[in-house]
């Protein structure tokens, strides 16, 4: 049983009006940006495929496979183009 | 097309030769001889012009305006010789199919007419009193003293002097002229970017109004680049705007990017982005990046030999995919973002030329979000696995984040300053008809030679370094391009004017 983390995320873009929250603190115990977005997905209604997006844990880009430690801010950013 | 002529004017003639079935416009300028200037009665007017280098400029001139506006017909006829009152110096008729392009294309020949033709004309007072007025100073640009135009932008530290002749040389172009190609190009351009080049193909749409400033009611249906381009002038009519209203294509972007000092894609998807992105980094040309969705936008700055590039971010996710999802929406956008992300990419493209960028600005994502009014910083590590970047054997300055642009101008406008790094130089002051040099207060190793006499002014040049001056510092740097243009990369101008020539009677 993997312990439980307490994290920081926040939701870019079209993330963020699907979340309905641009911020959110969850506590689970999802190891990796991958595991995280699935949970999240579920519980908020996300429906882009994670393979379109980009994260960044602590103002750092990051891949989906980055372990996760307690206290993390986790960014989701899904393509952007309008100009 | 472009004639010189020393008879009279025949207008009818000229708008005959314009005839073409397909136009539905033909916009008329007339430029007559008057009896008043610069409060002082005037009796008849001589116009002198240096023939060939005035076809030469003429001729561009025209062709520049048919290029620009595509549709147009464009003839311009300018006399030479004694003309009496009410007489016509210049005559410009522009047919098209539609009078919106060739209203436009009419104003853009006579103002560029005004500013760039070599054409001198003395002015005969009565009582036998004559004088030679340069004509370039009666155009708009003529009138507006760069030192006031950026006396408010020069004064800051960061600028200065020879920060605003870094701003003269650069050249950057626009990808986009859209919401945010719009704010981005106006600030580059009232900031005296020297050149400045809008690319799109689109046209001007009533649902683009509430957001794409550069565009008012009037120009609905018009090409976006003719149009922004022709607003540009009218806002800065010290620096050169060029419109492609085409694609940015595989076939052209490398010809568009090369040379460049900057590349702004404004653009509203990812194909072009991608695109942008590859030729600017062979061309070793740093891209500036933004887009945005609904309140929030996002800012990158890629360097050409940095790493964190844009494949890093995106590569290996479907082109196909990345579009969808972006404009999964169907594209609301509120106003306020783009306008502030255009205005960020501008802030940004001056900071790399003036060398203000910090290592950060190259090496992070700017993420704002208008609606909490936050922003946030993501540094972007190099992909070790990047197809792109990681190949790039990195130089002690892409390491330490300092990109330097200095590498990619050979500076023709120099400051007194960078003239003396320069070591011994042939200083020339270019004087027109009626201008004399006062020797005691011109630089050293100063000759005079007169404007026209191109056969002189080459002679000297092949010696060895050469700097022009003239007493407005216009037609110095003229002069400058086109001898560079022959292939004499020695020959520079002076920036600024020379107080040391004094003007005739």
């Amino acid at each position: 049983m993997t312990a439980s983390r307490q994290l920081h995320i926040k939701f870019f873009a079209v993330l963020r009006e699907q979340a309905g929250v641009s911020t959110l603190a969850v506590t689970t115990s999802a190891r990796t940006p991958a595991e995280l977005y699935a949970e999240l997905a579920a519980t908020r209604g996300l429906t882009l495929p994670v393979a379109l997006l980009r994260v960044a844990i602590n103002d750092r880009y990051a891949t989906m496979d980055t372990p996760l430690s307690p206290g993390d801010r986790v960014v989701f950013i899904p393509p952007v183009a309008g100009g | 097309m472009f004639e010189l002529t020393d008879q009279p004017i025949d207008f009818a003639a000229l708008r005959t030769r314009l005839a073409r079935p397909d136009a539905g416009a033909c916009v008329v300028f007339e430029g007559w001889v008057r009896n008043h200037h610069a409060g002082k009665p005037v009796s008849r007017l001589e116009y002198e012009a240096f023939d060939e280098l005035a076809r030469l400029e003429g001729e561009a001139i025209t062709s520049e305006a048919e290029q620009e506006h595509p549709g147009c017909t464009v003839l311009c006829v300018h006399r030479t010789g004694s003309l009496g009152i009410g007489e016509l110096a210049v005559w410009i008729g522009v047919v098209s199919p539609h009078r919106h392009a060739a209203f436009l294309a009419c104003r853009q020949v006579i103002e560029e007419i005004k500013r760039r033709l070599p054409v001198w004309k003395k002015e005969h007072h009565s009582g036998n009193l004559a004088e030679w007025v340069n004509c370039t100073t009666e155009s708009v640009a003529g009138r507006l003293a760069p030192e006031n135009y950026y006396a408010r932008q020069a004064s800051l530290p960061e600028v200065g002097a020879a920060g605003q002749v870094r701003l003269a040389e650069a050249s950057v172009l626009v990808v986009g002229a859209g919401g945010l190609g719009c704010p981005a190009a106006l600030y580059l351009a009232t900031s005296g970017v020297g050149r400045l080049t809008l690319a799109d193909a689109g046209k001007v749409e009533v649902s683009n109004l509430h957001r794409q400033i550069l565009f008012t009611a009037d120009d609905v249906g018009a090409a976006k680049a003719t149009v922004a381009a022709a607003r540009l002038r009218a806002q800065n009519p010290l620096v050169k705007i060029e419109a492609h209203a085409s694609d940015v294509t595989p076939a052209n972007v490398r010809a568009l990017v090369t040379g460049r000092t900057a590349v702004l894609d404004c653009t509203d998807n990812f194909a072009t982005r991608f695109l942008l992105h590859d030729a600017c980094r062979a061309a070793g040309v740093p891209l500036v990046s933004a887009a945005v969705y609904r309140f929030e936008g996002e800012l990158n700055v890629f360097a050409p030999h940095q790493t964190g590039c844009l494949h890093c971010l995106w590569a290996g996710k479907p082109a196909l995919s990345l579009e969808t999802a972006a404009n999964c929406d169907g594209g609301p956008v509120f106003a306020p973002t783009v306008g502030l992300l255009g205005v960020m990419q501008a802030a940004e493209t001056l900071k790399l030329i003036l060398g203000l960028s910090t290592p950060a600005d190259l090496t992070s994502t700017r993420l704002v979000n208008l609606l909490d009014a936050s922003t946030q910083s993501l540094e972007r590590p190099a992909d070790p696995t990047c197809p792109v970047c990681s190949k790039v054997v990195t130089s002690s300055a892409a390491e330490d984040g300092s990109f330097s642009l200095n590498t990619l101008n050979d500076s023709v406008v120099l400051t007194a300053e960078q003239v003396v790094d320069l070591g011994p130089v042939q200083t020339i002051a270019l004087l027109e008809p009626g201008e004399t040099l006062d020797a005691a207060s011109a630089p050293a190793n100063t000759m005079a030679i007169a404007m026209a006499d191109l056969g002189r002014l080459r002679e000297v040049a092949a010696k060895g370094p050469t700097v022009l001056t003239c007493r407005h510092g216009l037609r110095s740097v003229a002069l400058a391009r086109l001898l560079r243009a022959e292939g004499r990369p020695n020959i520079h101008a002076l920036a600024g004017a020379l107080s040391a020539i004094r003007p005739g009677r």
